[in-house]
């Protein structure tokens, strides 16, 4: 028997709520969930009793048997959380539950995320990762933390400043095709990007995440009822998730200090599982805790040079679809689109390969999603067209 | 005794009227009309900057001072109605709708003092906290292999022994990355925004690297590279923690 997740599993369906304002969402976290996770199956024209696995990720406080009880589901086959590492986890989530429908453990499997500021509080997502040995300085949030990587891939590396403000630039770009993008009608331009107040030096405003309440779901099953479900099924071909070595939690003694965290192995993991030559992607929904460990992740994947050469690749035309040679977040991303801690990413990849994005690439058939730079825990999966297996 | 500010270099004759009222009416609490005074995107970060007492009873518009980013520094003084005194040093903007504060921050520059400092709570970095309490720097090590381990460990990650020394340690570095964080995240940071942070590499342990506050890092260009030395705060309040600081060496 192949050990190979290769064209195994399928996403079958997408759904999410609005993204709201964070702290004004009309309800709770486990409601939006529960719209998100509906809407996801009626897209995939599935009745959702019929789901029988739950995965998500980033303590997530709705509990896979909670949701599943809510929405009164026949049988709970398998119900995981990612452990730890943050929006590390959000391509994690989606490697385990294909895991799951690949070795037969459950058959529709929904990964979910949904966060509201009234229920997960104040930057949810740092929650855990700041013990006394950093909090004790004044660095209690990941801006601080990733600002200092970014800061040495700046003045170290010599990663030019345009290589960020590209890829901002690139996510409000998508965000104007985008209505459902918080950043729909606001367009951004290199003097208020520029001009935008420090957050913590090297980050400005507009290279950080925005924070929202809302949720988002996927469904993931087999290859072969996907096909009955949907016409165009986004096939998983690969997928990763880890921690190098001297990487996690370690008071940031990283050794790979400017890296985003995809060391070699797992980078040469995910292709060689995909069957893919390194960097052979045609779009990427990189997550954008900030825009610095944005770009560390491209450049792990060896999607863009390290150092100066970065910036050569790394500008505006080059980013953006449909003919872009690397378009990056096609629905505005986590800066543009709006932040449910990078569940929004997933439903994009999943949209380039369907052909129904707001910024479709012209024939992609291979999508590359990258969670959680600089987490303690990244991931990724690679979403292929039927073309592709 | 003059009332008149100090001006250190050219600075527009019509910002000293504008730069008192704002003393005035920061002084008199009226908060409407100091966020009017504010840069409009930047309204919230600049209120959750400066950190004043709670009842003022006077401003005075000490100096003026225009700086080569072309921005007009304020240094206005406000008095208290116990007496106490606290300096905050503005900077101002030219824009279309006239001068807006961009920057703010209290003088002197002062760390931020954070409730957190000290061991976790399952202890493993209590040696470290202890050491500083003795003035030294001690990071862990393990004892069979040698291995320089931070942050601490139930257990050396290199050879497994759970044999796990504290040597105080040369609190000599060099800078390995650093940011300035303008932010006020918590209320905690008030008053000691912008403040930089520094990763600081020791040689003297394995080359692990250790965070810090700057001191005195107000205006400094910092790089990757530059020498910094170790010093320990003592504990703001008894029962409290003293924390690392780095000073440019």
């Amino acid at each position: 028997m192949s050990r190979s997740l290769r064209g195994a599993a399928a996403v079958a369906g997408i759904g999410s709520t609005a993204y709201f304002k964070r702290g004004t969402s009309p309800h709770s976290a486990l409601r939006l969930t529960l719209e998100a996770i509906l809407a996801a199956c009626a897209d995939a024209g599935l009745d959702a009793h019929d789901v029988d696995g739950f995965v998500s990720y980033a303590n997530d406080l709705s509990e896979g048997l909670a949701v599943g009880a809510a929405l009164g589901v026949r049988e709970i086959r398998w119900s995981t959380m990612v452990w730890g590492g943050g929006g590390g986890g959000v391509a994690a989530a989606v490697n385990a539950a294909a895991a799951a429908v690949a070795c037969g453990q459950a058959e529709h499997v929904i990964v979910y995320r949904g966060l509201t500021e009234a229920d997960d509080g104040r930057q949810s997502y740092g929650k855990g990762h700041f013990p006394p040995l950093l909090s004790a300085h004044g660095v209690l949030t990941p801006a601080q933390v990733c600002a200092l990587r970014t800061q040495r891939m700046l003045e170290v590396d010599g990663v030019p400043w345009s290589a960020l403000e590209a890829l901002v630039q690139a996510s409000y770009h998508h965000a104007q095709q985008n209505p459902d993008a918080v950043a729909y009608g606001r367009p951004l331009d290199h003097e208020t990007y520029a001009g935008s107040r420090w957050v913590s030096e090297p980050l400005r405003l507009f290279d950080c995440s925005r924070e929202n309440d809302g949720a988002a779901a996927v469904l993931v099953t087999s290859a072969e009822r996907a096909r009955d479900l949907r016409p165009v099924p986004a096939f998983v071909l690969s997928g990763v998730q880890g921690a190098g070595p001297d990487w996690s939690e370690s008071a940031e003694n990283n050794a790979a200090y400017t890296s985003a965290g995809f060391h070699p192995a797992l980078v040469a993991r995910l292709w060689a599982g995909a069957g893919l030559r390194p960097g052979e992607a045609d779009v990427v929904q990189v997550y954008e805790n900030f825009s610095g460990p944005a770009v560390a992740s491209l450049i792990d994947f060896g999607l863009c040079p390290p150092g100066h050469e970065a910036g050569a690749v790394m500008t505006l035309p080059n980013l953006i679809a449909p003919a872009g040679a690397l378009p990056v977040n096609t629905a505005g991303g986590n800066l543009a689109e709006g932040f449910v801690h990078g569940i929004g990413l997933v439903l994009e990849a999943v949209r380039q390969v369907r052909g129904t994005s707001a910024n479709q690439v012209l024939g992609a058939d291979v999508s590359l999603l990258l969670g959680g730079p600089v987490a303690p825990l990244v991931s990724a999966t690679v979403f292929g067209s039927a073309a592709t297996l | 005794m003059s009332d008149r500010p100090v001006l250190a270099g050219p600075v527009p004759a019509e910002l000293v009227a504008i730069a008192e009222r704002h003393g005035q009416v920061v002084a008199a609490g009226d908060n409407q009309a100091t966020l009017a005074d504010f840069r409009p995107d930047r309204t919230g970060q600049l209120a959750g900057s400066a950190r004043l007492p709670g009842r003022l009873v006077s401003s005075r518009l000490l100096r003026l001072e225009a700086e080569p980013d072309g921005l007009i520094a304020a240094f206005i003084r406000y008095t208290a109605d116990d007496g106490s005194q606290t300096v905050l040093r503005s900077r101002w903007i030219r824009l279309e709708e006239g001068w807006r504060v961009t920057q703010v921050r209290n003088l002197p520059d002062t760390p931020p003092v954070i409730a957190a400092a000290g061991p976790r709570d399952d202890g493993l970095d209590r040696p470290h906290w202890e050491g500083l309490r003795s003035g030294e720097v001690r990071v862990q090590r393990c004892a069979r292999c040698g291995h320089w381990i931070w942050a601490p460990q139930p257990a050396c990650p290199r050879c497994h022994g759970f044999d796990l020394t504290w040597p105080a340690v040369e609190p000599n570095g060099t800078v390995y990355s650093w940011t300035r964080t303008w932010q006020p995240f918590t209320p905690e940071l008030s008053g000691h925004v912008p403040f930089v942070v520094v990763l600081a590499e020791l040689a003297s342990a394995g080359g692990r690297r250790l965070l810090g506050v700057l001191r005195d890092g107000d205006g400094i260009d910092v790089r990757i590279g530059q020498p910094v030395r170790g010093e320990i705060d003592p504990p703001p309040s008894p029962g409290a923690w003293p924390v690392l600081r780095w000073r440019r060496a």
